[in-house]
């Protein structure tokens, strides 16, 4: 194909020519690009892993210089994953899975309908090779009972086995552009956010992390019935459960235990078990009254007025407290400890009322993982193809066995395969043994 | 103690024993040797496995029961285990004493790492919940049979490159047994990565979160794509093919050590 650029009437814009196509086709159907391109990712992925990905500024330069703080910015390396250049990279090996692939599949489609017994010059040449004396074709085929019949010609057949090899390389190559389809789907179509939820608590809407930062809408809400932590003697967590309400228009439609590794799914949307914590939660005796108070809550009663303002687990070593305000007679705001374990500190009067803390109860709140992600069944398949295709790939091996009969001497038998010769080669000894041939 | 502890450090020492076993054959040169290097193999092997069974039963008597592959100690006893079952495997085609030594050299290494370093935690710990799942015997099992399969292509890789005459197998089934190994290794990686995305999936939330030892286990599935893919596309052979899977390998080791003791991560378990 030769260019003809004398062809090109405008001047300064000549029109793309065959032979730049032909060289980008040949660019992206090579090896050598997929070898160059796998490498790049894989060296590419090191840096996003010796370097903490998606951290804030301060992070880096607690750890870095100024000038190479810059450096990892203008490259991206502080989030490479998902920077252009990386997704560029990926897309690029796509297309060239897809350029190396599609041709040699179609040609591979079309070897089939061509199948030819190869002239006696070649046959010689094949090193796995034999005669059965005063035999013909049909007296020696029956020996290849696990060959398929892929010709018959006059005076000559051929044979093959293990076919479905020959498409591995193929499944393999679909199954992971289907893998990265389903994670374009979920990324584009899915979102992620973590959700926490304290007992009673009722949540219909989640916000998305990373850059889409939005509200989403779970399309049902959720209220957490019970949250239970259970330990082991060493002190580690043993199992988190949440124990939680589906509510569609107010009324509960489902109800479910919530473990790690045993999320709830419904309509779409998975909900895990991530974390959990505790606040903690002050139980107070105001003029014989009990008012429980979390962090931040506020007491209101006539004059009266005061709010739990910290907790603290040690207060000058005196075990925990909490930090109370409240406004005095003269309208002047006060603050003063209440100490638990401390009987002295523990009572004070406030405006003529005796406020006591009678103690600090740990309350737990849950947190939940909220993800939607429509590409994950494609990502199941690619999965699963993937794993056929390797199995495929250890398993069969294609190899080919012409049999020629030989005027007045018997049946040349020869065999071929391009994988997996050593195998191949014993399977041979032994199919000769059987045939009885020399 | 337990009883399982006492069996591994005695399994370490039969490893040890194996290696001078096979200094004694090459010295010899006698196959009366080497046949009773085989079946102390096998004896070792045997052992090795009663102490991961015991230790498994001794789990459930400490009422935390799971199997013996949730921390680092656990993990070593059983990348030690996978090299003795892939050597024991590979037998018909392995029948090469050096690899075979070396083979004992390395699970000696991990025994001896596990049971006397005093870094190692050799107590049977409760599964966090993350762990509670029966992935995570699918999932180990795929990745460390494939590190051992890695660990024997490394060693022909290694051996095609030092070229040690006499004792050394021919070139061409060094050359057999490291693609070999590696066509067992790679689908084995490929099976660990995959189970290890599905249990994300339900445990975490995500199939993929760039956590590093994920991100390393994919840099080391690519490097060992790579292989495969400079030996039957290009055709590379020797010392060529040889260095990618020594490259290969460093990436199998960073993978399983680095990431738990350099960098960290949601995949945290091993480093204990």
């Amino acid at each position: 194909m030769s260019a003809t650029k004398s062809n090109g009437g405008r001047e300064g814009q000549p029109p793309p020519s065959p032979t730049f196509l032909d060289q980008v086709y040949e660019f992206l159907s090579s090896v050598t690009l997929a070898i160059a391109l796998l490498a790049f990712i894989a060296v590419t992925s090191i840096f996003g892993t010796l370097i903490k990905q998606q951290a804030t500024p301060a992070e880096y330069l607690s750890f870095y210089s100024d000038s190479t703080y810059a450096i990892i910015r203008f490259l991206g390396l502080d989030d490479v994953f998902h920077s252009r250049w990386f997704v560029a990279a990926i897309s690029l090996f796509v297309l060239n899975m897809i350029f190396c692939s599609l041709p040699r599949f179609i040609k591979l489609l079309r070897s089939r309908a061509l199948i030819k017994v190869p002239n006696q010059k070649t046959l010689d040449a094949m090193g796995l090779r034999c005669l059965v004396p005063g035999k013909r074709i049909e007296d020696v085929a029956g020996v290849f009972k696990r060959y398929r019949n892929a010709q018959t010609n006059e005076g000559s057949r051929v044979l093959e086995r293990g076919s479905l090899g020959r498409y591995a390389v193929y499944m393999v190559h679909l199954s992971i552009i289907l893998i990265l389809v389903g994670g374009l789907i979920g990324s584009l179509f899915g979102y992620r956010g973590p959700l926490t939820l304290a007992k009673g608590e009722i949540k219909d809407s989640v916000t998305a992390r990373g850059n889409k930062g939005e509200i989403r809408p779970l399309g049902f809400a959720l209220k957490l019935t019970d949250f239970k932590v259970s330990f082991y003697p060493s002190g580690e967590p043993k199992d988190y459960v949440s124990n939680v309400d589906v509510m569609e228009n107010g009324k509960s439609v489902l109800q479910k235990s919530i473990r790690v590794n045993d999320p709830l799914n419904y309509k779409g949307v998975n909900i895990y078990q991530s974390s959990y914590g505790s606040n903690p939660l002050f139980v107070f005796d105001i003029g014989g009254e009990r008012v429980e108070l979390g962090q931040g809550g506020v007491y209101k009663k006539e004059k009266l007025h005061l709010m739990a303002v910290r907790y603290e687990k040690s207060v000058h070593n005196f075990g925990p407290g909490v930090l109370v305000a409240y406004v005095q007679e003269n309208g002047q705001p006060q603050t003063s400890w209440f100490l638990k374990d401390v009987p002295r500190l523990r009572e004070r009067s406030i405006l003529g009322t005796t406020v006591r803390l009678d103690d600090i109860k740990e309350e737990f709140y849950t947190g939940l993982e909220v993800s939607r992600d429509p590409g994950v069944w494609v990502v199941w398949f690619g999965f699963a193809l993937i794993l056929f295709g390797l199995c495929v790939n250890f398993f069969f091996y294609h190899r080919r066995i012409y049999l020629v009969e030989v005027p007045n001497k018997g049946v040349l038998v020869a065999g071929t395969a391009l994988k997996n010769k050593e195998g191949f080669k014993e399977e041979f000894e032994k199919l000769k043994g059987r045939l009885g041939c020399s | 103690m337990f009883v399982s502890n006492e069996i591994l450090a005695v399994v370490t020492f039969l490893y040890l024993f194996l290696f001078f076993g096979h200094l004694v054959y090459f010295a010899a040169k006698s196959e009366r040797v080497l046949t009773f290097v085989w079946v102390a193999l096998y004896i070792t092997f045997g052992l090795h496995t009663a102490g991961l069974i015991a230790r498994w039963v001794e789990s459930y008597r400490l009422s935390v029961g799971h199997a013996p592959l949730s921390n680092f100690y656990e993990s070593l006893i059983f990348y030690g285990w996978c090299i003795s079952l892939t050597v024991i495997s590979m037998k018909k085609r392995l029948r090469f004493p050096l690899l075979t030594m070396f083979a004992c050299l390395i699970a000696l290494g991990f025994m001896g790492y596990a049971s006397f370093s005093s870094s190692v935690d050799k107590k049977i710990q409760p599964l966090i919940p993350a762990l509670q799942s029966n992935w995570l015997h699918i999932h180990v099992f795929t990745c460390f049979i494939a590190y051992a399969a890695f660990a024997v292509s490394f060693l022909a890789a290694l051996f095609s490159i030092f070229n040690w005459k006499r004792i050394m197998p021919p070139e061409e089934t060094l050359e057999e047994l490291n693609y070999r190994s590696v066509m067992v290794g790679f689908p084995m990686l490929s099976a660990g990565i995959l189970t290890g995305a599905v249990w994300a999936h339900y445990a975490w939330g995500s199939y993929w979160s760039w956590d590093p030892k994920e991100t390393w286990s994919l840099i080391t599935w690519i490097f060992y794509a790579l292989f495969l893919h400079a030996r039957f596309a290009r055709g590379w052979k020797g010392r060529r093919i040889a260095l990618l899977s020594v490259i290969g390998f460093a990436s199998v080791i960073f993978t399983y050590f680095g990431v738990n003791f350099i960098l960290s991560g949601l995949h945290s378990y091993g480093a204990a």
